[in-house]
């Protein structure tokens, strides 16, 4: 499974070389520094805009995820707490959380007729701001993806990584949608099982 | 731990996205209201994020880098904000007691919002003060057709009271949708035609007004908050 392939082709990119440099200019961001925010803008924001391409392909609108998130970075700086979240993690997730938000609400105004509409805030989803140090759990979180069956991971990462829905997994995978919720249930209690167990 | 199987789980749909808009709703009633659950909801963000570590660096367009460190510029200048409602949240939940009055507010919008509309449902803004003072909770509900505002802090001085007023969106002058005592709450269908199009154009505004609201018809006191509506759930 490319799950661990990539993740360790990438992990001391994303969770050692930069960390301190990021720390120290998400603090000059907090206390309103324009060009700290511009280095950190060079530094970050392809990666940002990786996470993002993936749930929105549409270039227009991946554009606007990624001035929204750096918009919240800046307005947010000062509450990124470097003792639970490792910057990349908190930078990453909440390019995450305004690209699902972005592919929700494009999803609705194109399916205007359709019966399940689907809105929320940007900021609906969980806080950044409680990410833990990563190093140690993103090789914990490979492990414990590995153990799941291959379909599993795939559901879980489509979900994650590319804002699918059920009903677009249900689509993917040929199967119903209630199979979907079930699939993907067992899948987090044994992924939380896996994770805990570790400690 | 505390948590049964099926919260659990919840939990982790919600920080997967994959939720149904009826499940995610009942998601964020308990991430207001129940203190292990929200904290399972920060758990399961903590479990996924490095997940997105390893995605593939793609470099932006070019022209984008000038529209962003433009776009900090305007924010900075911004003064009497919309307020951006998560963050204002999380914020006043660990400010002991406007927390509670804030967090109970919005937990009594969501509790009591209907099931899903066909079109974008609710909208709520937070008018907040630059100063000191009450903050305002205003949230449209186009299902059931209400304007709710709360208040939630002091009382106006003697002899004035606040009014509410919705400027623009299509408005020639501020139109005056009522006097707040501690809270009003009034039929939608007095904003005019509600066109979700245009409504997020919509200012809400309030004015400090002599006891029994502007004699004018206008403001006439200081505008004292502006906020904007945010689509919401």
């Amino acid at each position: 499974m490319d799950f661990m392939t990539i993740v360790l082709t990438f992990m001391p990119f994303a969770v050692g070389i930069m960390d301190t440099d990021l720390r120290q200019l998400l603090a000059q961001v907090a206390r309103g520094d324009r060009t700290a925010f511009a280095r950190l803008y060079d530094v970050v924001s392809g990666r940002l805009f990786g996470i993002i391409g993936r749930i929105l392909p549409r270039a227009e609108l991946a554009e606007d995820a990624l001035q929204e998130t750096f918009m919240r970075i800046w307005q947010r700086a000062s509450s990124y707490d470097e003792t639970i979240a490792s910057p990349m993690a908190w930078m990453a997730t909440i390019a995450r959380n305004q690209a699902i938000d972005l592919k929700r609400r494009s999803a609705e105004r194109l399916a205007a007729a359709a019966s399940e509409l689907d809105e929320t805030l940007a900021d609906e989803s969980p806080d950044p701001e409680s990410l833990a140090g990563q190093a140690r759990d993103l090789r914990r979180l490979g492990e414990c993806m590995q153990g799941l069956p291959n379909e599993r991971q795939q559901l879980v990462l489509l979900a994650y990584r590319q804002g699918f829905t059920r009903e677009e997994l249900a689509e993917r995978f040929k199967r119903p949608v209630t199979t979907i919720k079930t699939l993907l249930r067992r899948s987090l209690i044994a992924l939380k099982e896996c994770l805990d167990g570790a400690r | 731990m505390a948590l049964d199987e099926t919260l659990e789980a919840l939990a982790g749909e919600y920080v997967l996205g994959t939720l149904a808009p009826d499940e995610r709703l009942e998601a964020q009633t308990l991430v207001a209201q129940n203190t292990e659950f929200a904290a399972a909801v920060d758990q399961w963000t903590r479990r996924l994020a490095p997940l997105l570590l390893a995605a593939r660096s793609v470099e932006p367009p070019a022209e984008l880098r000038a529209r962003i460190l433009a776009g900090i510029d305007k924010l900075a200048g911004a003064g009497n904000t919309v307020v951006d409602l998560k963050k204002r949240l999380g914020f006043w939940r660990g400010a002991a007691l406007a927390a509670s009055a804030v967090a109970a507010a919005l937990a009594l919008f969501i509790v009591f919002k209907p099931v899903p509309a066909p079109a974008p449902g609710n909208y709520v803004a937070v008018l907040q003060p630059e100063g000191p003072g009450p903050a305002f909770v205003a949230s449209i509900d186009l299902k059931d057709g209400t304007i709710s505002v709360k208040r939630l802090g002091s009382q106006a001085e003697a002899g004035k009271t606040y009014e509410l007023w919705a400027v623009g969106g299509g408005r020639a002058n501020p139109q005056s949708l009522g006097v707040i005592d501690a809270s009003l709450r009034i039929p939608a269908n007095q904003l005019g035609k509600v066109d979700p199009a245009t409504l997020g154009e919509t200012v809400f505004a309030i004015s400090l007004e002599p006891q029994g609201g502007s004699p004018t018809g206008a403001p006439t006191g200081p505008v004292l908050y502006t906020g904007k509506l945010v689509a919401t759930e």
